[in-house]
């Protein structure tokens, strides 16, 4: 017999499942919907994913979406990795908590930090004529949050790192070069990639700080979603909705796995 | 490209150290003016307690530290400014340090690839290691598949596979249990003898140290204590701290010294003793008997049985002659032995004892 607690909380754990899953489930449920309706299930249709890619305002907030990603994982694990690399190889300056400096704008509340890097770039294109609001500033913005998480994954690899594995590819005469090239880069990988998992749904995710960053023509998913709901919730919207949660969940899928295997220290071959 | 690899050691390579010392602030570790030279094809082995810098330098001969001042010499040139990728010395470190990241295979390698040696004589080289150290079938394996003494061997593959002038071995046993370890130990000696290598060895062992080495060097807070063959830091040590940590117990401080003997606390030693402070008297070097025996050169007393440690081969027996305690190792050769409580006559050779000094490193 189950104790009245046990079976508490097992309706509890059910009731959670139900408010976290449910309102996706329904989600992508309407978006195979054959006719313009969210409370009415008709049947099964694709109708709305082919609108959704004959519109050239979703196609170009697609494209958008994707590059803005792109360039600031790109950008944010380059920065990201020499900084955890940096903390961790002056670790004995105890400057860790720079991380902590770096991260703390990221655990503020997003629409703090998005209307703050709005009055910057703002003001910095008053002052200097440079970096009006569009692509550019949305990418610098996205690097910013990106960082601090990269920089964090791969200081804690490199902290459970046996640091005499250092002193043994200088022993085994690895120049400097090759220390990065056969040593660092492929200890580092499984971390990178998690970095580069992470960063990316970082990026495709974030709503706000996009939000107060972007330029007119610079509109992402989410941003294109935000406007499409005022007026009304379209079955395009879900179908939208249903290629963003496919894409989420299976890089964070992945990047789950590729932690997972980071922190047990075993590798790809 | 064989112009780009350091300096081959072929020939067995010797090394000097002048004058070296360490200093790191706030640290036990560092070294002071430590002066050794070690022969080429030697092994070579540094002892001492944890934080007499053993391991600092063995890492100065590595090239993983830089000494603040003093010189080292591997192979008749001086290492100063030389890197440690540029330095024709290998090392097998306490924790092995296996890249996680490459199989058995992959890690003998590293040291060859990085040398830009090609990959057919590569593989032929770590074949022929992995069959001297036998470690062919683990060759594919993953090394976090490995058990203690198999990444210990792939260790000692991975540093011997360039034929380094010097091998550096950091403590490669002692994460080993108790017969592994005393098995790897004859392994490693034998292998050593049969290379000819240059072994220098760092342990805070004593008895794997005398079994192992051609030569010992106790270190003491940065400082050397003693050099020599193991028998003679064995039977000689020249202080009281080598003595103490090669496990001798029986120091007797010495109470006065003329031309004829010494006398301490169990009165008067007879014999040509040196001058010291303290009188050693080794355990399995005393013999006992149920009374004086006639004829006995008078160098002896009489100790009470404390308690008898039976350890097969031998039996250890904890004495005590009024205040002072008196271990004595009897080997056991059938004859009946004195029990607990008896009152017995100990015996002391001529030849085992001898005088030694406080600390002769001061200053």
């Amino acid at each position: 017999m189950k104790s009245p607690l046990e079976r508490a909380l097992r309706v509890f754990w059910l009731l959670l499942m139900v408010f976290l899953y449910a309102p996706l489930v329904v989600v992508v449920l309407f978006s195979f919907n054959s006719i313009n309706s969210s409370a009415r299930f008709a049947g099964f249709s694709l109708e709305w994913y082919q609108r959704l890619f004959s519109n050239d305002v979703i196609l170009s907030a697609l494209a958008n979406t994707a590059l803005l990603a792109v360039m600031s994982t790109l950008i944010a694990v380059v920065i990201g990795a020499l900084l955890g690399y940096g903390l961790y190889r002056y670790r004995a300056r105890r400057m860790a908590w720079l991380i902590w400096l770096i991260y703390l704008p990221v655990i503020m509340p997003d629409i703090v930090f998005g209307i703050s890097e709005m009055t910057f770039f703002i003001t910095l294109e008053r002052l200097f004529g440079v970096l009006s609001p569009g692509l550019g500033t949305m990418v610098i913005a996205h690097v910013t949050f990106q960082v601090p998480f990269v920089a964090l994954l791969i200081h804690a690899r490199l902290l459970a790192l046996d640091p005499q594995l250092f002193e043994a590819a200088q022993d085994l005469y690895a120049r400097p070069w090759q220390r990065l090239r056969f040593f660092l880069v492929p200890v580092l990988w499984p971390a990178i990639m998690a970095s580069v998992l992470l960063a990316l749904t970082l990026s495709i995710d974030d709503f706000v700080i996009s939000f107060f960053t972007a330029g007119p023509d610079s509109t992402t998913l989410p941003i294109y979603v935000w406007s499409a709901i005022k007026k009304g919730i379209t079955p395009e919207v879900n179908a939208i909705a249903t290629l963003m949660i496919g894409s989420v969940f299976v890089v964070a899928l992945i990047s789950l796995l590729l932690r997972r295997r980071s922190l047990t220290g075993r590798h790809l071959q | 490209m064989g112009a780009q690899r350091p300096d081959r050691g072929r020939d067995k390579a010797s090394v000097v150290v002048r004058g070296v010392s360490r200093v790191f602030p706030g640290d036990l570790r560092a070294l002071d003016r430590i002066s050794l030279e070690i022969h080429a094809g030697e092994f070579f082995t540094l002892l001492g307690p944890s934080g007499c810098g053993k391991t600092t330098l063995l890492r100065l001969l590595a090239g993983l530290e830089v000494p603040d001042a003093g010189e080292v010499e591997i192979g008749g040139r001086a290492m100063a400014g030389v890197p440690a990728h540029r330095r024709s010395v290998n090392t097998v470190f306490q924790s092995y340090a296996l890249f996680p990241h490459r199989n058995v295979r992959q890690n003998i390698a590293f040291g060859l690839e990085m040398q830009r040696v090609s990959p057919a004589a590569i593989a032929r080289q770590v074949d022929e290691i992995a069959e001297l150290i036998d470690i062919g079938a683990l060759l594919e394996r993953p090394v976090d598949a490995l058990s203690g003494g198999q990444r210990q061997r792939v260790a000692l593959a991975r540093a011997l596979v360039n034929e380094p002038a010097v091998l550096l071995l950091d403590e490669p046993l002692s994460a080993l249990d108790a017969g592994l370890r005393s098995r790897l130990q004859v392994d490693l000696k034998r292998l050593q003898q049969r290379l000819g290598m240059t072994f220098v060895f760092v342990t805070h062992d004593q008895e794997e140290a005398m079994v192992m080495s051609d030569r010992i060097a106790v270190l003491d807070e940065g400082r050397i204590a003693q050099v020599g063959s193991p028998q003679a830091i064995y039977e000689r040590p020249e202080d009281v701290f080598v003595a103490r940590f090669m496990g001798h117990e029986n120091l007797l401080a010495v109470t006065r010294h003329d031309a004829g003997g010494v006398e301490t606390a169990l009165g008067r030693f007879e014999g040509g003793f040196a001058a010291g402070t303290h009188l050693l008297l080794r355990p399995e070097a005393l013999t006992l008997h149920a009374d004086a025996p006639p004829g006995s050169s008078g160098n002896g007393f009489l100790a009470r049985v404390e308690e008898c440690l039976y350890r097969g081969a031998a039996t250890d027996y904890r004495l005590r002659c009024g205040e002072v305690p008196i271990a004595a190792r009897v080997t056991n050769a059938g004859r009946s032995q004195p029990g607990v409580g008896d009152t017995i006559w100990v015996e002391v050779a001529p030849d085992s004892a001898a005088t030694l000094n406080a600390r002769r490193h001061t200053g």
